[in-house]
């Protein structure tokens, strides 16, 4: 293995242009096709499900039933083209990029926090632009966290040696000010999402185990006297705990979950059919574009509809986890983890949550749920991705 | 720690990753495979809710097919005002079209409610202007529905409404035709079973079961819409100027029975019946029973005439009083002994002529006459209040009874009734039970004719024509009403001007005057009964009656083409020298 810089495969530039993208070396012949058929299949299923969950409510209000599609297939366009930026240049310039990128997330989190920022549907995690335009900082401040984290505990050391203790606690202080700032806001959800994160890349960096150990138990104190001492507000307690007994309070907390539940179940093994769920057209389930997106794909496209949309997720999951373990660098592969422990932890809980096997904290499910940041952020995350897949030189 | 190590991780990861998905298709199974159908089925139970589909209702015509009340398609405007982004301009745009003010409109769409009535049962034509305004930037209004349902109308206005009747806001009749055939007009409200989402409105593609609503069935009435009209045109008028507590007239076809023309006055719309008081909105021809009086007499010249008794020429001396029965009888005026015939005390409607012709046949013998001509009996037209009157069989008459009978008065009868009895004669004796309902729609909407009425013979056809000879002179020189003659036809009839029993006082207050005639005389086509109760002005039924009588048997007959029949009247003798 050699970790050079060689000039070899882009020795192709000076070819023809044909043999530049198309030839032996090129780095269209180097992408994961399985991870990008398995992200574009996703976005197309969503594109389906988004429809369909907000035809018939733009059409009760007099509005264009294609309003919200048409958005989503900009929203996957723009991202599309950021991804594609993303994979363009080679990534281990990241490295000196990282700090600029980091600190405009971090500010745009605090812009958040200041009167620029906005509410909608009950998340105080909004920046509204003019033009009808909005957007949501902690999606693109995952990226930089992983970008950052990556850099963190891979840049002092070659891959033989395991991070110093300072290195991880400069991780970690680097990670609490976007977590910290998220609670904030507070979006639980995303909170949890860069826990996972960082915890994932920490355990994959070669950190000592009882750092892994020590956060996850310093993890489940904190939350437990979070609770005690009653930081969080009890709206935020009933939602998290209503998956426990939906039953309890099936018009209040428990509703969301009641509903999405009552949506999958009606779909049966092969579903009603896209457009045809009543209870998606009767909008009984909140935030179905959005957070509960995945009750339409159960109730309209059944049993075999959600476990599909399921694979295609662990395609995903698999053909990432697979550039992480053949990166040729651990700044590549802590790059891939962390991207990997940051969709696999949001697709558990976005799935999790509809499904009443974990409590509800209002995250999207990656390149299903409408909404434009995240949509950004997922896409230059793949962008990343195949950009470190394709500059192995196993 | 090496890389290696850090692949092992990894390895470790994809495995808790695998782990995790097969969770989530364990639980999805769950879900969707093993509770599927309880929890699909609780939750459908959830969103079912059952609504009624109104069957249109019948339509109501004239004997010509045209409508007097109709059902037609109409729309509720309703509003979910969570929708309604902008009250105030949704309310500016809605004002005019709705032609209801806009602060109001503003108030009912501003809230949080997510079903509220804005507007009830406007025209189709409404609903599209509706549809059509929109906001800057929006299609349509946000958040403004329109739900289909349907509205009755009374396309005549108050012509028949008496007869048609008129239904309540749940659509089923409460008055006249409306209420009496209600069960066939209705229809069978059909069911629908849908799914609703949260806001109560339908869930456009979930499941839908239910049963297609069964329209109501048409029914074409006797009633010839214009002969109604001119009829009650009429006897308003005539209400209106002797200040008169209520009138009818009726126009019937003898022939068939078939009632052409029920007016009332004072009557009511039927588009807003409320406005109007009860008495006014139901039919009084066969609600009031009353004494019909002089107009009577025709039953006792029946009698008479059928049992040889008299004959025209029969001497009648009339003096000025009469004792019977310890009471003493007086005729309308004050007159000196008059040497009169039989169809004299007739054509000057004399009491005490009257007693004296029919004392020659004995008056237990009226008796059956008067039950033969409908007298107490119902008229069987079905409709709501009928009081069909009432007439005393001999054995429970007091002393005066029978005499009081025999010119009118000791029995009561409704206003149809009292146009049967003249019908009867006017068809040779054959009395034909009155109708309202010419055709009914079947299951398959097309119409069938009502059976004919029963007929019965009541007297002969000769005495007939000998009775409504000697009603003709009724409207001759001499006779007491000549204000209803009509030019060019022969016209025979019968003045009536009783002494009205008031149930308010339980006393004889005020007159019920009235005028029931015939033509053509020698080939009878119509009957129009007059009737006027308790008039404060007008000296007798051939004054107040006999023009109303006229013109609006005038009507009828140019209306249905019935040609005079240019024979002259055989001129019999009313007064001896």
């Amino acid at each position: 293995m050699t970790a050079g810089y060689g000039a070899a495969p882009y020795g192709a530039t000076r070819r023809s242009t044909a043999t530049a993208l198309l030839g032996r070396d090129a780095p269209l012949r180097r992408l994961d096709w399985a991870l990008l058929l398995a992200v574009l299949a996703m976005g197309v299923l969503g594109t389906a499900l988004v429809w369909s969950a907000t035809r018939q409510a733009a059409l009760d209000s007099g509005g264009d039933p294609q309003a919200y599609i048409k958005h989503h297939v900009i929203n996957m366009a723009i991202g599309m083209v950021l991804g594609l930026a993303a994979s363009l240049f080679d990534y281990r310039m990241l490295r000196a990029y990282a700090p600029a990128v980091y600190l405009l997330s971090m500010a745009g989190l605090v812009a958040v926090l200041s009167p620029l920022g906005a509410t909608i549907n009950g998340s105080h995690s909004w920046i509204v632009l003019p033009a009808g335009f909005s957007v949501q900082p902690s999606e693109l401040a995952k990226v930089a966290l992983v970008v950052g984290m990556a850099m963190l505990l891979s840049e002092k050391r070659d891959a033989e040696v395991e991070p110093r203790n300072t290195d991880v606690v400069l991780a970690l202080a680097f990670a609490a000010v976007p977590l910290g700032l998220v609670m904030l806001q507070p979006d639980l959800g995303t909170a949890l999402v860069i826990s996972a994160l960082v915890l994932g890349v920490i355990a994959v960096s070669g950190a000592d185990i009882r750092w892994v150990v020590g956060l996850v138990m310093g993890g489940a104190l904190v939350a437990f006297v979070a609770v005690q001492v009653g930081f969080l507000k009890p709206y935020q307690l009933d939602r998290f705990t209503a998956f426990l007994n939906p039953a309890a309070d099936p018009k209040g907390a428990g509703y969301n979950v009641r509903q999405a539940q009552i949506a999958i179940c009606s779909g049966g093994i092969h579903g009603q059919g896209l457009f045809a769920g009543a209870q998606t057209q009767g909008k009984f389930v909140p935030e179905q574009q959005t957070d509960f997106i995945f009750t339409v794909a159960g109730e309209e496209l059944g049993f075999v509809g959600a476990v599909g949309l399921i694979l295609l997720l662990g395609i995903v999951l698999w053909r990432a986890m697979r550039i992480a373990a053949q990166a040729e660098d651990l700044f590549g592969r802590l790059l891939a983890t962390g991207i990997v422990c940051w969709f696999a932890f949001q697709a558990f809980e976005n799935i999790g949550m509809t499904l009443g096997i974990m409590p509800v904290t209002g995250v999207p499910l990656p390149f299903v749920s409408y909404g434009g940041s995240s949509m950004f952020a997922n896409l230059l995350a793949i962008g990343l991705l195949q950009n470190v897949h394709m500059r192995r030189y196993a | 720690m090496r890389l290696a190590d850090s692949r092992r991780r990894l390895r470790a990861a994809v495995i808790c990753l695998a782990l995790l998905l097969s969770l989530f298709g364990g639980r999805l199974l769950q879900l969707q495979g093993l509770d599927a159908t309880a929890y699909a089925t609780e939750a459908a139970k959830g969103r079912m809710t059952t609504v009624t589909i109104p069957a249109t209702r019948g339509t109501i015509t004239d004997r010509n097919g045209i409508a007097l009340a109709a059902t037609v398609d109409a729309f509720d405007i309703t509003a979910d005002q969570t929708l309604v982004q902008h009250p105030r301009a949704t309310a500016a745009a809605l004002a005019p079209v709705l032609r209801l003010p806009a602060a109001a409109l503003e108030a009912t769409l501003s809230g949080t409610r997510r079903f509220v009535y804005v507007a009830k049962g406007v025209s189709p034509d409404v609903w599209r202007r509706v549809r059509d305004l929109n906001l800057s930037g929006t299609d349509g209004l946000p958040g403004i529905f329109g739900e289909p349902t349907s509205r009755r109308t009374y396309p005549a206005g108050t012509v028949g409404a008496n007869l048609v009747g008129f239904v309540g806001a749940d659509g089923h009749g409460l008055g006249g035709v409306e209420y009496a055939l209600d069960k066939s007009l209705a229809g069978t409200d059909g069911k629908i079973t849908y799914e609703r989402g949260p806001g109560g409105r339908r869930i456009p593609t979930g499941e839908t079961v239910g049963r297609d609503a069964v329209p109501g069935r048409d029914v074409t009435l006797t009633i010839d819409r214009d002969i109604q009209w001119m009829a009650q045109q009429e006897i308003a008028a005539k209400v209106k100027e002797t200040g008169a507590k209520s009138g009818t007239v009726i126009v019937m076809d003898p022939r068939t029975g078939d009632l052409l023309a029920v007016a009332t006055a004072p009557t009511f719309d039927p588009a807003n019946p409320g406005a109007a008081p009860e008495a006014a909105r139901g039919n009084r021809a066969l609600t009031e029973a009353y004494e019909p009086g002089s107009t009577g007499k025709v039953i006792t010249a029946s009698a008479l005439i059928e049992n040889g008794a008299v004959t025209p020429d029969t001497p009648i001396d009339v003096p000025n009083r009469l004792r019977r029965a310890g009471k003493t009888f007086k005729d309308f005026h004050d007159h000196p002994t008059q040497k009169l015939t039989y169809t004299g005390t007739l054509a000057k409607s004399s009491n005490i002529g009257t007693i004296l012709a029919a004392e020659k046949l004995g008056l237990p013998r009226l008796y059956p006459y008067l039950k033969a001509f409908g007298v107490g009996t119902p008229t069987g037209l079905g409709l709501p209040g009928e009081a069909s009157g009432a007439v005393l069989p001999p054995s429970r008459w007091s002393g005066t009874t029978g005499y009081t009978m025999a010119f009118g008065q000791g029995y009561s009868v409704n206003a149809v009734q009292m146009a049967s009895v003249f019908a009867t004669v006017a068809n040779d004796g054959v009395r034909v039970a009155p109708r309202l309902v010419a055709a009914r729609a079947g299951a398959d909407g097309t119409m069938h004719a009502t059976a004919p009425s029963p007929r019965t013979r009541v007297i002969r056809p000769a005495t007939a024509q000998t009775v409504r000879l000697m009603l003709e002179t009724v409207l001759g020189e001499g006779g007491t009403a000549p204000l209803a003659r009509i030019a060019g036809y022969r016209v025979a009839g019968k003045t009536g001007t009783a002494q009205r029993f008031d149930p308010t006082c339980s006393c004889y207050r005020g007159f019920t005057m009235s005028f029931i005639g015939l033509a053509p005389v020698d080939k009878p086509r119509l009957v129009v009964a007059v009737t006027l109760q308790a008039p404060k002005s007008g000296i007798g039924g051939g004054s107040t009656g006999g023009p109303v009588f006229r013109d609006v048997m005038s009507f009828a007959l140019q209306t249905l083409h019935i040609p005079p029949t240019g024979t002259r009247p055989p001129g019999l003798r009313i007064e001896r020298n």
